[in-house]
């Protein structure tokens, strides 16, 4: 049973990432984009987890550890960005 | 079942952010879809079941890249004002037939390799059985301090040599000011370092400790600890300075003083060069190549020779 539950747990988190992943494709601003991004580390630490619980590879924790710790480094480069629409052509 | 359905998944969006990632609209969207995709390549090594590589992984893609894209993105915008950073030029019809036939022949390959060669290599079980004698549980720590000691000193030597390069080429004034966010006096950025300064200094000291017999090592532990540098760096808590100071310069070289010395003085024992006396000296090793890697990395991330801290109220 938590052979199968496992598993199934990580892709429903892939497919959740996959999902968001138009969210960053389409923007439209560049906080849309980055926030979508930042989300996207905590799925990946989910699944993280999950993995190692499943796959019994406990190292796996000190990686989710790693992405939680380093995720604010991201957003803290990011807020130095100047203001303005990411508005290229052929978007939308 | 679900196992490959699941890595079939990570396949395709790997293949999908990578598109994304060389051909997006924008620079901003190639840079996030970068970050992106290293989130997704740290799954697809714990799916490989190789945790190493995933920590490398995360330390270096969470920690560095991303937020070295992201500066740079910033320079060229503060540069060029007016000029919109999406990209422009004709692509060559070339493009596609190519990337579709190199992508065919790394399948092929890998299937190649899958079907032909089920058995490991003798060689590596040989190290393997090896490796049982002595005190290291972890094998690739064992095979890159104790088989491959040259190949690792030197890549500590390419590391010095890229920050000489760098230091050589950059015009410290332009980057001061842009490479610092936007508000670094803000209460809540006062709180968030008080919290990951610490955490990143014991969690890269945990890494190291634990390369000796779990994943981990002198790689990931700097890895980290030069993202605890970049955070200090992007809040303007530590900032560039021209003035050289000797304790970062014995910083830098010293992961490789230390090996070449602990490796040479072997010769005196009438040992092979680079034979290790202990286990003392693999810790020592680590830790002096952690501090040079985690200094190296945030030099060149700040674009200078010194680092010099700044007081704040």
């Amino acid at each position: 049973m938590i052979d199968v539950a496992l598993p199934a747990i990580v892709l429903f988190l892939l497919l959740n990432l996959v999902a968001g992943m138009i969210r960053v494709y389409r923007g439209p601003t560049l906080a849309d984009r980055m926030l979508a991004a930042l989300l996207f580390s905590t799925t990946t630490v989910a699944s993280l987890l999950i993995l190692a619980e499943w796959m019994a590879i406990p190292a796996l924790r000190n990686v989710a550890l790693l992405f939680v710790m380093l995720a604010s480094i991201l957003s803290l480069a990011f807020t130095g960005l100047p203001d303005r629409h990411d508005d290229e052509a052929g978007d939308s | 079942m679900l196992g490959i359905v699941l890595d079939l998944v990570i396949i395709a969006s790997l293949i999908a952010l990578a598109i994304q990632v060389v051909s997006g609209a924008s620079l901003f969207r190639g840079i996030i879809h970068f970050i992106v995709m290293g989130l997704t390549l740290a799954l697809a090594w714990a799916r490989l079941g190789a945790p190493d590589l995933a920590m490398a992984e995360a330390a270096i893609g969470a920690g560095v890249t991303g937020a070295l894209m992201m500066v740079a993105y910033r320079r060229l915008v503060e540069i060029t004002p007016d000029h919109n950073p999406s990209r422009t030029g004709s692509r060559s019809r070339l493009a596609l037939p190519i990337a579709v036939g190199a992508g065919g022949l790394v399948g092929l390959l890998g299937l190649g390799a899958t079907l032909s060669d089920p058995e490991p290599g003798l060689a590596g079980l040989a190290v393997l059985e090896a490796l049982q004698d002595e005190a290291l549980g972890n094998p690739i720590t064992g095979v890159l301090l104790l088989y491959r000691g040259l190949d690792t000193l030197l890549e500590i030597a390419v590391l010095l040599t890229a920050f000489l390069a760098a230091v050589a080429v950059t015009r410290r004034e332009d980057l001061d000011y842009s490479i610092t966010t936007r508000d670094p006096h803000t209460p809540l950025v006062g709180a968030l370092l008080a919290i990951i300064v610490p955490l990143t200094v014991l969690v890269s000291v945990h890494l190291l400790k634990a390369g000796s017999h779990d994943p981990g090592g002198a790689f990931q532990a700097g890895a980290v600890l030069a993202a605890c540098g970049v955070l200090l760096v992007l809040t303007s808590r530590v900032s560039a300075s021209s003035q050289s100071r000797p304790l970062i310069g014995l910083g830098i070289v010293a992961g490789l003083i230390s090996f070449s010395l602990i490796g040479l003085a072997a010769m005196l024992r009438g040992e092979p060069p680079m034979a290790l006396p202990g286990m003392w000296a693999v810790y020592f090793i680590e830790t002096a190549m952690m501090l040079s890697i985690a200094l190296t990395l945030v030099l060149l991330f700040a674009g200078t020779e010194s680092l010099r801290r700044n007081q704040h109220g």
